[in-house]
């Protein structure tokens, strides 16, 4: 008779590998092999967790058919279980996962548009902060000004890639009947994605300004940030970024 | 302990499921209260905003799945205390968990996983019922597990466990009727007795759901998927467990193949004949 945390460590196993010795023995059998038995608990969790997955990434699902999905996700689980219950927290290491998995590798653009499904997972459910008010900027001194680092709000990400994945993520999306082919030799984007009002998305931003939020948002100062912007397009105005930085909701603090 | 009379009459409720929220907030169906999976309102976006707005037209029941009472290893400390700032913020009617396990060396399993009754195993239960009590400062309510499989060395029926686990920490006990019927079905069992034995007083709310039937090697197993209507056998067992537990607080409990609301809301309807039927026959319970 195993204890009780023996019996777990080897049920664990036996969910994500070949039944157990020990634990087929402590199986009641009532007219069915244990195994069997034990195979109805393995599929459920695998399948359970796989179906987690396929909501948090959808259109990956769709660009892959769902059975690569399932085998893609049935790898992922094996390697990365998840480690805490709340699951809409579950697939962050996903699209690195995808981005090395040799079956996928033809599909150069698949890890990105994961990445931007898993930015949208996180703005819902980003803790939903007040935005700062603009106001509280305004005594300070243009030297201070510069040394301005901000908190961008906990639901954007800013994420760059090398292909149209707006594009690829709008032309899956089930309940827009959209066909147009995306020209893949298109180029890049660079993405903003974050909570607006009650809804979560993205928009595009240039380059300079995507340099010029990224800057921010790994916590340089404004002036070093502009400098960056500036260094990416001689066109890129200071001013109109700063003023649409702290009027649209993205910031919720700063320090001087 | 605060917050919550686990005895509260709610009438019949659903599980609100992610499909359903946007509708529900927008058309308020009469329906007596509303239950969530806590794990899906940890975060702190949308989805907890919008049972915020739901809150104040609707009791609310938090149905734990993650806290794995069972588990030899100590509790995620993590996990009860996003519990307890939720509860603090939704101050939910009922906050109930399962008879089970689903963590083991710091991994997940995201299934209500079968534990072997022995003196060890309750002693472990109740260990963990009493922790989570003290932390939350409410009465849990433990569900009745569906199960596939029992162990050998198990030595204690399920009823009498729970009765056990009752005695020993004051938590209530959630009765899902439909895992009952899947229970026996699946390892042998007679339903009504397993009704009849479980303490009647310290049952605060019923699940009910449907079931799918597979074939596995020759050999019909009831997979409790909640996935289609409320089996006819379920039906005649939840007036057998109104007749016992008289007329407790029921959730109708919908989770995949997910119909349209109006389908869900129509269950609920159904449950509430038999739950009035019972109200209006006076059954207390049974002491």
């Amino acid at each position: 008779m195993p204890v009780l945390h023996e019996l777990q460590a080897a049920f664990l196993q036996a969910m994500f590998g070949p039944d157990e010795p020990q634990l087929l023995e402590a199986i009641a059998g009532d007219g069915l092999l244990p195994a069997a038995r034990l195979q109805i608990y393995r599929h459920h969790v695998l399948t359970s967790l796989t179906e987690v997955l396929q909501a948090t990434f959808p259109v990956v699902c769709r660009l892959v058919d769902e059975r690569f999905f399932r085998y893609a996700a049935d790898a992922y689980i094996r390697q990365y279980p998840p480690k805490a219950p709340c699951l809409f927290e579950y697939g962050a290491d996903f699209p690195a996962f995808l981005a090395a998995f040799p079956p996928c590798r033809h599909l150069a653009y698949l890890a990105d548009v994961a990445r931007l499904e898993w930015a949208l997972n996180t703005a819902l459910h980003a803790e939903v902060r007040a935005p700062l008010d603009p106001t509280e900027l305004g005594g300070l001194a243009p030297h201070d000004m510069a040394q301005l680092t901000f908190q961008f709000d906990p639901s954007v990400t800013l994420l760059d890639s090398p292909w149209p994945i707006d594009q690829i993520w709008h032309v899956h999306q089930v309940d827009e009947e959209v066909y147009a082919p995306v020209d893949l030799s298109a180029g890049g984007v660079a993405l903003e994605i974050r909570r607006w009002e009650d809804d979560v998305g993205f928009r595009r931003l240039d380059h300079s300004l995507y340099t010029f939020r990224t800057t921010l948002a790994a916590g340089h100062a404004l002036a070093t940030a502009a400098e960056a912007a500036l260094a990416v397009s001689q066109e890129f105005d200071c001013v109109t970024a700063l003023h649409e930085l702290l009027t649209d909701s993205v910031i919720s603090g700063f320090t001087l | 302990m605060v917050h919550m009379s686990t005895n509260a009459k709610l009438g019949v409720g659903i599980g609100l499921r992610a499909p359903h929220v946007t509708e529900v907030l927008a058309t308020r169906p009469a329906i007596g209260w509303l239950e969530v999976h806590a794990e899906n309102y940890m975060g702190e976006g949308a989805p907890l905003a919008a049972l915020e707005r739901l809150r104040a037209d609707y009791p609310l029941s938090l149905h734990g799945v993650g806290l794995s009472l069972g588990s030899a290893e100590a509790l995620n400390d993590r996990h009860l205390s996003r519990l307890q700032r939720l509860i603090a913020r939704l101050e939910p009617a009922f906050v109930s968990e399962h008879l089970s396990w689903s963590i083991a060396g710091g991994t997940y399993l995201n299934h209500l996983l079968p534990l072997p009754y022995t003196e060890e195993t309750l002693e472990v239960v109740a260990q963990h019922v009493m922790h989570t009590q003290e932390v939350l400062q409410c009465r849990l309510l433990i569900e009745n597990p569906s199960s596939y499989l029992r162990f050998v060395h198990s030595t204690i029926p399920e009823p009498e466990f729970l009765e056990e686990l009752v005695r020993r920490t004051g938590c209530g006990l959630l009765c899902d009727v439909n895992n009952i019927y899947v229970s026996c079905g699946n390892l042998g069992g007679d339903p009504v007795a397993y009704l009849e034995a479980l303490p009647a007083q310290a049952v605060g709310e019923i699940h009910l759901a449907g079931h799918a039937v597979n074939d596995t090697d020759g050999r019909a197993i009831l997979i409790d998927d909640h996935g289609a209507p409320v089996s006819d056998a379920v039906w005649a067992l939840y007036d057998h467990a109104l007749a016992r537990f008289g007329p407790v607080s029921t959730l109708i409990e919908w989770d995949t193949n997910i119909p349209e609301l109006a389908r869900l809301c129509a269950e609920a309807h159904t449950a509430e004949r038999f739950w009035q039927r019972a109200e209006e026959a006076g059954y207390a319970g049974v002491a």
